[in-house]
């Protein structure tokens, strides 16, 4: 619930974080470091002091800027083979050794 | 019609043979403790010839498993070679792409860092980053279990 700091009672503390990413999370550290500065400087100013910090942390988990990367370069590329500026045949890279992932 | 005399059909002489009624029994080559006896003979000799061979394949396993352990590290080496080859690649091949873009920086997205606290941290890619410069068929190939591919 994110209640909390405007209405609080044991059961917004009870049930304030149930999901995070701090058990085996690759984004662990950054959350950690994002609520560790919230807690620092509060709600209201943390919004502001802590942004690079919480936009790393839902970067992390949520990887906006890698899916517009990702969509933006798919788009040149399907551009580029439509202009012609690309030839059918090395329109595409080759595929990665299929267990290298 | 006088010369054709009626005959009586009567028992031959001495008389019908007897019926045997009497039960005949099979001849026994083995009396039953005998065959209790050989049953619990083979069955003991049976389990320890089995005995024997859960030995030897147990053996086997063993050495196996163990030449499966002893070539993990070297099969894992292998594959993040890999990996980090294809990395390098699809960042060549990005920069090859994105060449005409304006503003495109490799590894961005428009000059702006991924992570902003961490400009030059490694980043691991997802699983469509890592396939983005392919076509959708070899992607297929590796994400879904595909019929006679």
């Amino acid at each position: 619930m994110s209640l909390s700091p405007y209405f609080k009672s044991p059961f917004t503390d009870l049930t304030g974080s149930i999901v995070n990413h701090q058990f085996f999370g690759k984004c662990r550290k950054f959350e950690e470091r994002a609520i560790d500065c919230m807690e620092a400087y509060g709600l209201e100013r943390g919004r502001r002091e802590c942004k690079t910090l919480i936009e790393d942390f839902t970067e992390c988990s949520l990887a906006h800027k890698r899916l517009a990367r990702f969509e933006i370069m798919v788009k040149e590329r399907d551009r580029q083979i439509n202009a012609g500026e690309r030839k059918k045949e090395d329109g595409y890279a080759p595929p990665p050794v299929i267990d290298s992932f | 019609m006088d010369s054709v005399t009626k005959r009586q059909e009567m028992p031959p002489d001495g008389g019908y043979k007897t019926i045997p009624f009497k039960r005949v029994p099979a001849r026994q080559f083995f009396s039953g403790y005998a065959l209790i006896g050989g049953y619990l003979g083979m069955t003991a000799g049976a389990a320890y010839i089995y005995y024997l061979n859960c030995l030897q394949v147990q053996k086997e396993e063993i050495e196996l498993r163990s030449g499966r352990i002893a070539i993990e590290p070297l099969l894992k080496a292998e594959r993040d070679r890999e990996y980090l080859k294809q990395l390098r690649r699809n960042r060549d091949e990005e920069a090859k792409l994105m060449a005409n873009v304006e503003g495109w920086k490799v590894g961005t997205l428009y000059g702006e860092p991924i992570f902003k606290t961490r400009p030059d941290a490694f980043i691991e890619p997802k699983f469509h980053e890592y396939y983005m410069h392919t076509d959708l068929w070899s992607q297929k190939l590796r994400q879904y279990f595909v019929w006679l591919s």
